[in-house]
C-alpha cells in the first residue's frame, strides 16, 4: 500500500475536552488507506469515542475543546469543513440505536439524509431500496424505526449512513446495545460492505475475536495515545503490552500463549488470532495428516 | 414497542376521509376556526357541530374522537359555570336568578353556552383532520404551504420524542420499584424526573450530532421524500370550501337578527339547570383526574 495516499491522516492531533484537566488523546498519528478495515480497541475512557468524532469533524465543530495537529479526510480538512458537509465522506454510527433515529418510518429514516443533500425525489426510492437490501431490511420501509429490534435499529442506521455514498464508515461500537443475534447481523453487514464495496471501515469493539477475524488492521489505545498499530496477527501477539493496557486477547491467542509457556510450543512470537489460524497451527502438533 | 399511544394520532381507515389530500381538511379546520369566531349564533355554531360529527361518522372514527372529547369536554364545561357568573359581553347584564353571592344572568348562559359550541365545532374538525391523516402527510401538506423546514422537523421529532419518553418513565419507574422505592402514585413519579430528563438531555445531544452526520443543515437546496398528491377533487373541495366560508363569513356579518343574545332567553330553571351540570360536570372530571394522577 505505500505510495498510495490515506484516505484519512491524522497528524499530531492532540484534543482536550473544555474542562478537562488531561488530553483526551495525545499525539495521534494515524494513516488509514482505502478498502480498510480498522479495529479501534482499548477501554472505555481510552479516546476510542473521542477519536472517532474528529473523523467527520464533530470535533472541533460540534464539541468544545482543545484541538492540536489535523485531521485530513479525502484532502479535505476537518477543521474547515464541518461535519455536515463531510456527510457525503464520512458515515457514522453510534452505540445507541435508539437515540440516532427520528422519523416516522424506516424509509423517511433513510431519506431525511438524502433530503438534506438535495436528492431529487424519484432517485430516493431506488437508493432507499438499495441500501435495504445491503442491511437486509428490504420490505420494512413503512414500519416506524421504533418499533424494530435492537439489531435492525442498527442496521437502519448503517443504511441511513449508506445511503448518503460515503467512503469510509465510523462505527462507535455499534453493538454494545444489541443482543447477541443484533450483534451478528451488524458485524456480517460491516464485513460484506468492506469486502465487496471496499468501503473502509473504522470500528471501535470489545469483542475482540470478532474483530481479529474481519479487521486486517487493529490499532489499540490507551489512555488517549495509540500504543499498538498493525495486522491483527501484530498486535494480538504483543500480549503484555495489551494485558498492561487492560485488554484481552482472542481465547485461541490466549490458548497458544499458555501452551508455548507451559508445554513449550513454539509459535516464533506469532500467535494464531482466530480459531481457524489456531487450528491450522495447533492441528499438525497432534499428527495425523494436514495439509 | 407499541402499547403506549398518543391520543391524538392517526386512526388506520380507509374512508373517503381518509383519502382525501390533508391541505383541503386543513383548509376545512381553519375555515371553521375563523367562522366558528366571527358569529355567536348557536344555531350557526351548532350545525357546524353536526357537520363535524357527519365527518366524523363518515371517517368512523368515534371512538378515538369521543376519547379526546371526554377529556376536554369537561374543562370546556368550565366556561359555562364561569361565563353564567361573569360574563364576557358588555353591560347590561340581565340577571336570571341569584345564589348567594352569585347571580346567573341571561347574557352569561348565552355566551358560556356558545363558547363551548365555538370550541367545539373547532375541535371536532381539527381532530377529524388530524386523526385521517398520516402524521408524515400532515407535515409534508404543512411544508407545502410555507411551514419552514425545520418548524416542521421540530414539530415532527416532538410527536416522535413523546412516546419515548413515556416508555422511558416507564423504564425509570420499574428499576426504582425493584429497588424497593415506591412504585406508584405522586411520590414515585417526582423522583424520576431527573433520570428520564438527563436521559432526554442527552438523548438529544446525540441526535443532534448524528443528525449533523447526516448533513442535516447543510447549505444548499433540499427535497422532501414524502410529497402529498392534490387531485382536481381536491382543489374543487378547496374551492367549495372557501366559497362556502366567504358566502357564510358574507351573511354572518350582514344580518344583525342572528345575535340571539337578547332574544333567546334561558328560563331561570334551564339556567340554573346548566349551570349545575356544567358544574358537576367538571368537578366530576377533576376528582377522576386527581384519581388517576395519584394511581399512575
Amino acid at each position: 500500500m505505500s505510495g498510495e495516499k490515506p484516505i484519512l491522516e491524522i497528524k499530531d492531533l492532540t484534543f482536550t475536552y473544555a474542562g478537562a484537566e488531561t488530553p483526551a488523546l495525545k499525539n495521534i498519528n494515524l494513516q488509514i488507506f482505502e478498502g480498510e478495515y480498522v479495529a479501534l480497541l482499548g477501554l472505555n475512557g481510552s479516546g476510542k469515542t473521542t477519536l472517532q468524532l474528529c473523523i467527520n469533524a464533530v470535533i472541533p465543530h460540534m464539541i468544545m475543546g482543545d484541538m492540536e495537529g489535523s485531521v485530513t479526510v479525502q484532502d479535505l480538512d476537518t477543521a474547515e469543513y464541518p461535519t455536515r458537509e463531510l456527510a457525503k465522506i464520512v458515515g457514522v454510527v453510534f452505540d445507541n440505536p435508539e437515540f440516532q433515529l427520528s422519523q416516522m418510518s424506516v424509509a423517511e429514516e433513510i431519506a431525511l439524509g438524502l433530503e438534506n443533500l438535495g436528492v431529487a425525489v424519484e432517485e430516493m426510492n431506488p437508493i432507499i431500496h438499495e441500501v435495504l437490501d445491503i442491511v437486509g431490511l428490504s420490505g420494512l420501509g413503512d414500519r416506524s424505526p421504533f418499533e424494530l429490534s435492537g439489531g435492525q435499529q442498527q442496521r437502519l442506521s448503517i443504511a441511513a449512513a449508506l445511503a448518503m455514498r460515503p467512503q469510509i464508515l465510523v462505527m462507535d461500537e455499534p453493538t454494545s446495545n444489541v443482543d447477541p443475534i443484533g450483534k451478528e447481523e451488524v458485524f456480517a453487514v460491516a464485513a460484506k460492505l468492506n469486502r465487496e464495496r471496499k468501503m473502509t471501515v473504522i470500528m471501535a469493539e470489545h469483542e475482540v475475536e470478532v474483530m481479529a477475524a474481519y479487521a486486517n488492521r487493529i490499532i489499540v489505545m490507551d489512555h488517549g495515545e495509540v500504543i499498538l498499530n498493525g495486522t491483527p496477527t501484530e498486535v494480538f501477539s504483543q500480549l503484555d503490552v495489551l494485558e498492561k493496557a487492560g485488554l484481552r486477547v482472542p481465547q485461541v491467542t490466549e490458548m497458544a500463549y499458555r501452551l508455548e509457556h507451559d508445554r513449550s510450543a513454539h509459535w516464533n512470537s506469532v500467535y494464531p488470532v482466530t480459531t481457524e489460524e489456531a487450528f491450522q497451527r495447533i492441528a499438525p502438533l497432534f499428527g495425523g495428516k494436514h495439509d | 414497542m407499541r402499547g403506549v399511544v398518543i391520543p391524538i394520532s392517526m386512526v388506520p381507515g380507509n374512508s373517503v376521509i381518509h383519502r382525501i389530500s390533508p391541505l383541503p381538511k386543513l383548509l376545512l379546520a381553519g375555515c371553521v376556526l375563523v367562522l366558528s369566531f366571527s358569529t355567536r349564533n348557536p344555531a350557526i355554531l351548532g350545525a357546524l357541530i353536526v357537520l363535524g360529527m357527519v365527518m366524523v361518522s363518515v371517517a368512523n372514527i368515534w371512538k378515538p374522537f369521543l376519547r379526546v372529547m371526554a377529556i376536554l369536554f369537561p374543562i370546556l364545561l368550565t366556561l359555562i359555570t364561569l361565563q353564567s357568573i361573569a360574563p364576557a359581553f358588555p353591560r347590561p347584564w340581565t340577571p336570571i336568578v341569584s345564589m348567594g353571592p352569585f347571580t346567573i344572568y341571561q347574557e352569561g348562559i348565552y355566551s358560556g353556552v356558545t363558547m363551548v359550541e365555538r370550541a367545539t365545532s373547532m375541535t371536532i374538525f381539527a381532530l377529524a383532520a388530524i386523526m385521517t391523516t398520516h402524521p408524515s402527510d400532515l407535515f409534508a401538506s404543512l411544508q407545502k404551504i410555507g411551514m419552514p423546514y425545520v418548524l416542521n422537523f421540530i414539530l415532527t421529532m416532538t410527536l416522535q420524542l413523546i412516546p419515548i419518553l413515556q416508555k422511558e418513565f416507564t423504564t425509570v419507574l420499574s428499576a426504582q420499584k425493584s429497588r424497593g422505592l415506591k412504585g406508584t402514585g405522586f411520590a414515585a413519579v417526582l423522583p424520576s424526573m431527573v433520570p428520564v430528563f438527563v436521559g432526554a438531555i442527552e438523548r438529544v445531544q446525540q441526535l443532534s450530532i448524528s443528525l449533523e452526520s447526516r448533513a442535516f443543515g447543510s447549505s444548499g437546496a433540499k427535497t422532501s421524500y414524502r410529497s402529498v398528491k392534490v387531485s382536481w377533487v381536491d382543489y374543487l373541495l378547496m374551492l367549495l370550501t372557501t366559497f362556502g366560508t366567504c358566502g357564510l363569513l358574507y351573511w354572518i356579518i350582514t344580518d344583525p337578527s342572528l345575535d340571539w343574545s337578547r332574544t333567546l332567553i334561558f328560563a331561570p330553571w334551564l339556567a340554573i339547570t346548566l349551570f349545575t351540570l356544567a358544574t358537576i360536570g367538571f368537578l366530576i372530571f377533576v376528582i377522576i383526574a386527581i384519581r388517576v394522577v395519584l394511581r399512575a
